[in-house]
C-alpha cells in the first residue's frame, strides 16, 4: 500500500460533542482527524440560541435585567452590571457610592466563584477527578453568601437603573470575612493539589501557545489574553465604577500556553480577595438606591458600556430612540471572540491536548449562543 | 504609537475618513467614524496596524433615505476597536449598499469571520469575500430569516436614533 493511501485511509471526521463531557455545554466541534491529530477543528455554535438581543429590543429596558443573568450563568453579576451601568450613562441615573462598593465585592464573589468552578471542571478535564469537590465545596461558601443578599445562587438579577435591590447587612460582612480567610488556607491545597502535580503540568506546559499577535487579530479578552503577557483588564484599562478605588494588580503570564492561563486565573482569586477586603474596610453608609424616575426614556443615541467578566471584555452597546425600549442592543460576549481562534490554534495538535486546551479557554456556551 | 485621541482623529481624517470626537463618559466611546463600503478594508488594516483589537461587528438597521440615489439598504454594519495599552475606543459605522453586500475584514481580523457570519444571520448582510459564509447561530434551514430586521412601521430614520449633534451635522 502506498503511503498517500495509507495516510487517507487514517482521514475521519469526528464529532465532539453537543454532549461531550469535555464541551460543558452543547457545543458540537467538528473535528477533522488524522489518527489521533486533528486536521482541522470545526466549532458549530447555536444550539442554545435564544436571540437575546431581539429580546432586548422588543421590550422596556428594565425587562431585559433577568436576560443578562442566563447569559453566564456561571458568572452573572458582572452582566447585571454591564447592562445597569449601561442605561445608567445612558440616562444620567446617579448611582450611590455605597452601591457601587456592593456591585464591586458581589461582582468580585461571583468571579471567584466562576474561577472556582473553572479550575475544578478543568481538571475533570484533564482526567483529575479530586480538585472538583474541592472547588465547588469553596464555591458553595460564595453561593450562600450572595444567596443571602440576592436570592438566588445562580443567576442573579440583584443590581438595579441606580443602585442594588438590597442593602448588605453585618451578617453578610462577617461570613465574607470568614470566607476570604478561609479561601487564603486553601491555596495550600490548591498548590498541592494541583499546581505542582507533575501530570497536571504534562498537560498544560507549551500546550495551546496564544502569541500576543493572534490574540489581537480574534479580539481575545479577560484571563485567555492575559495568559499572554498582555496586561489587560477593563478594570484598569477603562475603569468603571469605583474600581479606581481599590490597589490590586493584573497577573499575566509568559508565553500564553494552557498553563498560562490556568496560572493567572488562580492569581486572579487573591486579587479578587484583595479588592473585597478594602471594599468592606471602606464601606461607605448611606442609601443603596438613588431616586429613578418610573419610566426611563432612552434619549436618540447611541452608547456603549464594557465591564470585565470571568471570561474578558462583556460590552453592551445600546442605541436609543427616545422611547424605554432599546432601538438596537448589541451584547458583546467574550468567550465568542475567545473560542473563534480554535480553528488555527488547533490545527496539527494531538486530541487529548485539544482537549486541554479547550477547557483552558472556560468557555460558557449559553454565552457564546445568547 | 504615543497618539492621543486628538492625533488619531487628525491621523484618521487625513487618511480620508471621516472622523468625529465624542464625549467618552456619555457615549462610552472616544471616536466615531463614519465610513462608506469602499473604505472598510483601508480603516480595518489601518486600525490593524496602530494595535487596535476587534471588539464586535454588528448590524444596524434604519429606514433608507428616499432622497439617496445611491441606492441605501437602511443596513449600517457597526465596527467597535479598542486597545490594548490604552483607552482608546472607536466606533465605525458603514452603510451597506441595496446589493447588501459589504467587503468583509475576516482577512486582516480573522476574529471578524464569526462576527460577520452571525450578522448574516441576523441581518442578511453579505459580507463579499468571506470564506466561509455559513450560518453560525441560526440553523442552516433559516438561512433566509433575518430576525433582527425591523418591521416598517417599527423603522426609524437614522437621525432619529443618533445624538442631537451628529443629526444636525448630518442635515448640514
Amino acid at each position: 500500500m502506498l503511503e498517500s493511501e495509507y495516510q487517507e485511509q487514517n482521514r475521519f471526521f469526528l464529532n465532539m460533542g453537543p454532549q461531550h463531557p469535555s464541551t460543558h455545554g452543547v457545543l458540537l466541534i467538528v473535528l477533522e482527524m488524522n489518527g489521533e491529530y486533528v486536521i482541522d477543528p470545526q466549532p458549530v455554535l447555536g444550539f442554545i440560541h435564544r436571540m437575546h438581543e431581539k429580546m432586548g429590543e422588543s421590550r422596556p429596558c428594565p425587562g431585559f435585567m433577568p436576560n443578562t443573568a442566563r447569559m453566564d450563568y456561571v458568572c452573572a453579576l458582572p452582566y447585571n452590571h454591564g447592562y445597569v451601568s449601561l442605561i445608567e450613562r445612558k440616562t444620567g441615573i446617579e448611582v450611590p457610592k455605597r452601591a457601587e462598593y456592593i456591585r464591586v465585592i458581589t461582582s468580585e464573589l461571583n468571579r471567584i466563584a466562576s474561577h472556582l468552578l473553572w479550575l475544578g471542571a478543568y481538571l475533570l478535564d484533564l482526567g483529575a477527578f479530586t480538585p472538583i469537590l474541592y472547588g465547588f465545596d469553596d464555591r458553595e461558601h460564595i453561593l450562600d453568601i450572595l444567596e443571602s443578599v440576592t436570592g438566588s445562587r445562580l443567576t442573579y438579577c440583584y443590581y438595579r437603573f441606580g443602585g442594588v435591590y438590597k442593602d448588605i447587612d453585618e451578617k453578610f460582612v462577617e461570613a465574607t470575612r470568614a470566607f476570604i480567610k478561609r479561601l487564603r488556607k486553601r491555596y495550600v491545597i490548591y498548590e498541592k493539589l494541583v499546581t505542582k502535580n507533575i501530570i497536571f503540568i504534562k498537560r498544560t506546559e507549551n500546550i495551546g501557545i496564544v502569541s500576543p499577535d493572534m490574540a489581537l487579530r480574534y479580539g481575545m479578552t479577560g484571563p485567555n489574553l492575559r495568559g499572554s503577557g498582555i496586561a489587560y483588564d477593563i478594570r484598569k484599562n477603562e475603569p468603571y465604577s469605583v474600581y479606581p478605588e481599590f490597589d490590586f494588580e493584573i497577573p499575566v503570564g509568559k508565553q500564553g500556553d494552557c498553563l498560562d492561563r490556568y496560572m493567572v486565573r488562580v492569581r486572579e482569586i487573591e486579587q479578587s480577595l484583595r479588592i473585597i477586603e478594602q471594599a468592606l474596610d471602606r464601606l461607605p453608609e448611606g442609601p443603596v438606591r438613588s431616586k429613578v424616575p418610573k419610566n426611563i426614556k432612552l434619549s436618540p443615541g447611541d452608547c456603549n458600556f464594557a465591564v470585565e467578566a470571568a471570561r474578558g471584555e462583556l460590552s453592551y452597546y445600546l442605541v436609543g430612540d427616545g422611547t424605554s425600549t432599546p432601538y438596537r442592543l448589541k451584547v458583546r460576549v467574550p468567550s465568542y471572540s475567545n473560542l473563534s481562534c480554535l480553528p488555527e490554534l488547533g490545527r496539527g495538535i494531538l486530541l487529548p491536548d485539544l482537549v486541554s486546551i479547550l477547557g483552558s479557554f472556560d468557555l460558557v456556551i449559553p454565552e457564546m449562543d445568547r | 504609537m504615543d497618539k492621543t485621541i486628538k492625533d488619531f482623529k487628525k491621523f484618521f481624517i487625513d487618511q480620508g475618513f471621516e472622523a468625529i470626537e465624542t464625549d467618552y463618559d456619555q457615549r462610552g466611546y472616544h471616536l466615531e467614524i463614519v465610513l462608506n463600503e469602499s473604505q472598510v478594508r483601508k480603516f480595518a488594516k489601518t486600525a490593524y496596524e496602530h494595535g487596535f483589537y476587534l471588539v464586535f461587528v454588528a448590524g444596524f438597521h434604519v429606514r433608507p433615505e428616499p432622497e439617496n440615489d445611491t441606492g441605501n439598504s437602511g443596513l449600517k454594519v457597526v465596527y467597535q476597536f479598542a486597545r490594548y495599552d490604552r483607552k482608546y475606543r472607536i466606533k465605525a459605522r458603514a452603510s451597506v449598499p441595496k446589493s447588501l453586500k459589504i467587503p468583509t475584514i475576516s482577512d486582516i481580523y480573522q476574529g471578524a469571520d464569526w462576527h460577520e457570519r452571525e450578522t448574516r444571520d441576523l441581518y442578511g448582510i453579505i459580507f463579499s469575500g468571506h470564506p466561509n459564509l455559513k450560518p453560525l447561530l441560526l440553523s442552516e434551514l433559516d438561512a433566509d430569516f433575518h430576525p433582527l430586521l425591523k418591521e416598517e412601521e417599527k423603522l426609524k430614520s437614522l437621525n432619529e436614533v443618533s445624538w442631537p449633534s451628529e443629526s444636525q451635522e448630518n442635515t448640514e
